[in-house]
């Protein structure tokens, strides 16, 4: 989802219609947009566009194209007319390796007012961090055509180049750049990888920019006052580049400004031949209409097709009774297969207008064996009067660790966390129910709790998925045998012979805790937890419990899940 | 007829009191009172049990009672003022006003008036300041005379005739007087047999169970207003038994429970979902990453090779795909699961058609967690299939979960995006209250995600936002609370 600000005064203007907000609140449907917000004083509306391969609506201009075609005020693929400029840009092959690709365009007759500026940049902005990756994958840049002279060079530089960064007055070097200006510091891992510096000159030798990172304080700097400019698109892939800056056109030209082209001189290691760009061949996509209706549930006939490609700002040629070509305009790349298509058709056509209808094939519902038997479970904790708790299993590493005397330290791991609290997987219940009591001391005991619940284990280096039990007990007179009794009739109605075998563990009590096992294999710990974890824990009353793995128990089909 | 359910159980107490009343058929309280030498308390207590029994009926009256006031009493003792006027008189035949006022002893206001009354009456003259009487043998209000002194001396309630001029000329008032005066109803004679005596005791024994002496005990009567003790329950986490509701709701549409591993291939998170490598979704910021292992093994190879090929260039499906070079190692990396929907894919492995599909997962995102953003939350998600299934019928469905899971009147369908479907659809119910809520979000699989696990039929996606639900029905307005650990909420919270 991409969140834009736009002027709800202009983009009535852009309609040419005295629409309420919440009518262009309905209108932006069709864009796959939404308000999210409306500030009247300043005149702001917050757009949600909930898609993110669509960067064409990502400013108001796209999403009013978008909106004529609805309102049937234009109607298909708009038109763009494109002179020469003259201009050429000479690509160095030693780019081949790291950032190949440009696009370039000259915008003339531009009427740029403070508003218009900003929102050239926040699309720009938009489309570099979401579509570009970032920048990694494309990135933008904007320059005063009257301070550049063609041709232009896009090449590799020595790192000792220097030029006045925007928003600087000194000159510093490209390695100063990517080591200390603020941008450098946010985009340079991407020139870093290249091991080299990228560069665009004008023809007498003065510098436009080193992309992706840093515009000329000069050249690279829009005012109301420039009434040219050269838009440019650096970037890994071909199309990418190109769409981006057809996209850029398309709105320079709905804002009145004169579209010329720029001459790409490739290498052959790069691209076979020089483009023009921006090159705005127009896709074509062959649909059958017999299929589509049968996917839609729907009867569209060839005539409503083309009309609502229409009203959607496509164009269509019917091919034969079912057949049709459809052109897509040069701003869109989303489209790949016809089911794209059939979704620009149900659009136009209206979501709350075909009708639902009932699919009336039976088929048996239930539940999963496993989350039934974990239900058995639960009912017989409930049953014995314990609290169901239900816990985070995204926890603290000191929760499962230092809180509970254990160092044992075999849980996944995250290795981008957000916070402490919330940076690894538990592997097992019970430390988290012994901070729930910890939160707690102030209610009235005895306080009788349980979860059944996920946790992952590492098992032969593949983590696995499963259901554990753990139940805790808290109270003055609380003593082995309240966690001993409930695990005996617990075993005994889910039919299970187990056993207990002393053994140490450091969370519990010594020679008052052990592990419980069944058919030979350790599933589980009981005991009467540790004075030490207690303190540690601020819990001032004796705590019993255990911990069960139910996988473990013949008699239930809760399985691991493994990561494969 | 039943012996024993004739018996009547008594205490030896209320026997005896049963057969004070009986004896005489009708008794006033005070004078059984007297009788029994017993407390009012214990008589009442003791009584209850034999008007609860029918034995005895108590009724309770309201009486006037004349009561003589100070100067009625007085008028008893030293006779009326007018009758003491007379006597004077007789003796002295005639006197002045200071004399007769010197003589009488009475307050100067008392004499006239009792002047007044004899001259209206006749009786005397008054000439010159000279008072006499017209007829020397009179004797006037005898009988006033004796009521009064009958009711200072003997227990009458009141004066009869005489009453009215008692109480006008304030020589007594009348005074409301409770009386509970208690009939038999059955005489003791007639249930003498059937009594059994019972002795009282505060609590039921084993003891008493055992060998029958409940039926001679009375338990002493409980006051059931008084607060019980605290008293909590084993209970479910309310917001697992809303899930578990949910649950059983998607059962009974058709749907059958998935489940799947918390620690997740990105081939199953994204790959297999049509998700290209760099998609920002992708991204650190946007997955939680898995630092041991970082890396697992992928599934079959028939599988990883077709999504590849769906990824580089449509495969079969008639795609374009993503047009790059697919890197089986990002596929094998670990993450938490990011999306429910990677269960729905590894479920595309031999899916049954037709078949409906549900899982109720927790997924995670790298959120700072705070009262709307946790970092793992529950996902419902799911998945139709059938090769009859269309568009129209996946808005039905939606509408069926509108109505029978959100419970909502009107709801209304958007276009919305995912990268895995195609058409999407956003379903927002409205709420009389908050207004729109986006409540769930679906589409149709696109083919290239189908169709790598050689599925040639439309399957539907689905996923609900069922928090907000559970958290406007509880009032709840921070999410942490989902998994909360206050003990008094997961105690005391309704269940209705």
């Amino acid at each position: 989802m991409v969140t834009i600000k736009a002027s709800y005064n202009n983009m009535k203007e852009l309609i040419g219609e005295d629409i309420t907000v919440s009518e262009l609140d309905e209108l932006l449907s069709f864009a796959k947009s939404e308000i999210n917000n409306y500030v009247e004083e300043e005149d702001m509306l917050e757009i949600d566009v909930k898609t993110s391969n669509r960067p064409d609506l990502w400013c108001p201009e796209g999403m009013v194209r978008e909106i004529k075609g609805i309102l049937e005020k234009e109607k298909g693929i708009p038109s763009l007319s494109i002179k020469p400029s003259g201009y050429k840009v000479k690509v160095d092959p030693k780019l081949t390796s790291s950032r190949p690709y440009i696009a370039c365009a000259v915008a003339k007759n531009l009427h740029l007012s403070d508003y218009v500026i900003k929102q050239f940049m926040q699309l720009s902005e938009k489309i570099d961090h979401s579509y570009g990756r970032r920048r990694k994958k494309a990135s933008i840049g904007l320059y005063n055509l009257s301070m550049i002279k063609s041709p232009i060079d896009y090449k590799v530089i020595e790192k000792t180049h220097c030029f006045i960064p925007l928003g600087n007055d000194k000159e510093m070097s490209l390695e100063e750049i990517i080591e200390h200006h603020e941008k450098g510091l946010e985009y340079g891992y991407i020139v870093r990888e290249y091991g080299h510096y990228p560069i665009l000159l004008s023809s007498d030798g003065v510098t436009l920019s080193l992309p992706p990172i840093i515009n000329s304080n000069t050249v690279g700097r829009i005012t109301e006052e420039t009434k040219e400019c050269l838009i440019e698109v650096t970037g890994t892939n071909f199309e990418t580049v190109n769409v981006e800056l057809n996209i850029l056109c398309q709105t320079l030209a709905d804002r009145g400004a004169e579209i010329f082209s720029v001459e790409i001189i490739y290498p052959q290691e790069i691209h076979k031949e020089n483009v023009i760009t921006p090159a705005l061949t127009k896709q074509e996509i062959i649909v059958d209409l017999e299929i589509i209706n049968k996917y839609l549930g729907t009867e569209i006939t060839t005539s409503t097709a083309i009309k609502i490609l229409e009203k959607r700002r496509f164009e269509g040629k019917s091919l034969d009774t079912s057949k049709i070509n459809v052109i897509i305009p040069p701003y869109r790349l989303d489209i790949l297969h016809w089911v794209d298509i059939a979704e620009e058709l149900v659009i136009g056509l209206g979501y709350n207008k075909i009708g639902a209808t009932k699919w009336q094939v039976l088929t048996t519902g239930g539940l999963s064996q496993e989350t039934e038997d974990e239900n058995k479970v639960r009912n017989i904790l409930v049953g014995a009067g314990a609290v169901e708790i239900l816990t985070n299993t995204l926890t603290d590493l000191a929760i499962l660790t230092d809180k509970v005397n254990l160092d044992d330290d075999s849980f996944v791991k995250i290795e981008n966390p957000v916070s402490v609290s919330y940076s690894v997987i538990r592997n097992q219940i019970y430390p988290n129910l012994i901070s729930v009591l910890s939160r707690n001391t102030h209610e009235s005991y005895p306080q009788t709790i349980f979860e059944v619940g996920e946790v992952v284990k590492i098992d032969k280096e593949t983590p696995c998925t499963q259901t554990n039990l753990a139940y805790l007990y808290a109270d003055a007179e609380a003593s082995f045998e309240d966690a001993h009794k409930l695990l005996h009739r617990l075993m005994s109605l889910l039919k299970v012979e187990y056993s207990i075998e002393t053994k140490e563990h450091s969370s519990f009590i010594s020679g008052r805790c052990g592990i419980i096992l069944v058919e030979g294999n350790k599933c589980g710990v009981i005991g009467e937890i540790h004075p030490n974890v207690l303190e540690k824990n601020l819990i001032w009353v004796p705590v019993v419990g255990l911990e069960l793995e139910l996988y473990l128990l013949p008699s239930l089909s809760c399985k691991r899940k493994f990561t494969f | 007829m039943n012996n024993t359910e004739n018996k009547i159980y008594l205490s030896p107490e209320t026997v005896k009191l049963y057969e004070e009343i009986s004896k005489k058929k009708e008794i006033r309280i005070e004078e059984l009172l007297e009788v029994t030498k017993l407390n009012r308390g214990k008589l009442e207590y003791y009584l209850s049990f034999l008007v609860s029994e029918k034995l005895v009926e108590r009724n309770d009256i309201i009486n006037k009672k004349l009561k003589l006031t100070k100067t009625g009493l007085d008028a008893a003792k030293n006779g009326l003022i007018e009758r003491r006027i007379i006597k004077i008189l007789k003796e002295k035949s005639s006197v002045s006003f200071p004399e007769l006022s010197k003589l009488i002893q009475s307050d100067k206001k008392e004499m006239n008036a009792g002047i007044g009354l004899l001259k209206k009456q006749n009786i005397l003259e008054i000439e010159n300041g000279q008072i006499s009487l017209i007829d020397e043998n009179i004797d006037f209000n005898l009988d006033l005379q004796s009521v009064l002194e009958d009711l200072k001396t003997k227990q009458i309630d009141d004066a009869g005739i005489n009453t009215d001029v008692i109480v006008k000329r304030n020589l007594g008032v009348l005074e409301d007087k409770k009386e509970t005066i208690l009939k038999t109803i059955v005489d003791y004679s007639k249930t003498k047999d059937r009594i059994e005596k019972t002795i009282e005791a505060s609590r039921l024994t084993p003891e008493m169970i055992r060998d029958g002496s409940w039926k001679t005990i009375r338990l002493k009567e409980y006051n059931l207003k008084v607060s019980p003790p605290n008293y909590f329950v084993g209970r479910k986490q309310p917001y697992a038994q809303f899930l578990d509701d949910v649950k059983r709701k998607l059962v009974a549409l058709g749907f059958q429970e998935m489940r799947g591993p918390i620690v997740e291939l990105e081939f199953w998170n994204f790959d297999a979902l049509f998700q290209a490598q760099d998609h920002p979704a992708r991204e650190w910021s946007d997955v939680y990453r898995v630092s041991n292992p970082q890396k697992g093994s992928l599934p079959q190879e028939e599988y990883v090779e077709l999504v590849q090929k769906v990824h580089e260039n449509g495969y079969d499906t008639g795609s374009k795909g993503w047009r790059y070079k697919w890197d089986s190692k990002k596929s094998a990396r670990m993450v938490l699961r990011a999306q429910g929907t990677s269960v729905s894919a590894r479920t595309l492995v031999d899916l049954p058609v037709p078949s409906k599909y549900f899982s109720i997962s927790r997924c995670y995102r790298p959120d700072t967690v705070d009262a709307t953003h946790l970092s793992e939350f529950n996902q419902v998600e799911g998945i139709v299939a059938d090769s009859s299934i269309t568009f129209r019928d996946l808005l039905g469905i939606l509408d069926t979960f509108a109505k029978d899971i959100a419970g909502a009147k009107e709801f209304a369908f958007k276009p919305d995006y995912y990268p895995f479907t195609e058409p999407s659809v956003e379903l927002s119910t409205v709420d009389p209250n908050l207004g729109r809520i986006e409540f769930g979000g679906a589409g149709i699989f696109r083919p290239e995600v189908t169709r790598p696990f050689g599925i040639e039929v439309p399957v539907i996606a689905w996923g609900l936002g069922i928090d907000r639900l559970f958290m406007v029905k509880h009032e709840i307005t921070d999410i942490r609370e989902l998994f909360s650990y206050k003990l008094d909420w997961l105690r005391e919270e309704k269940m209705v």
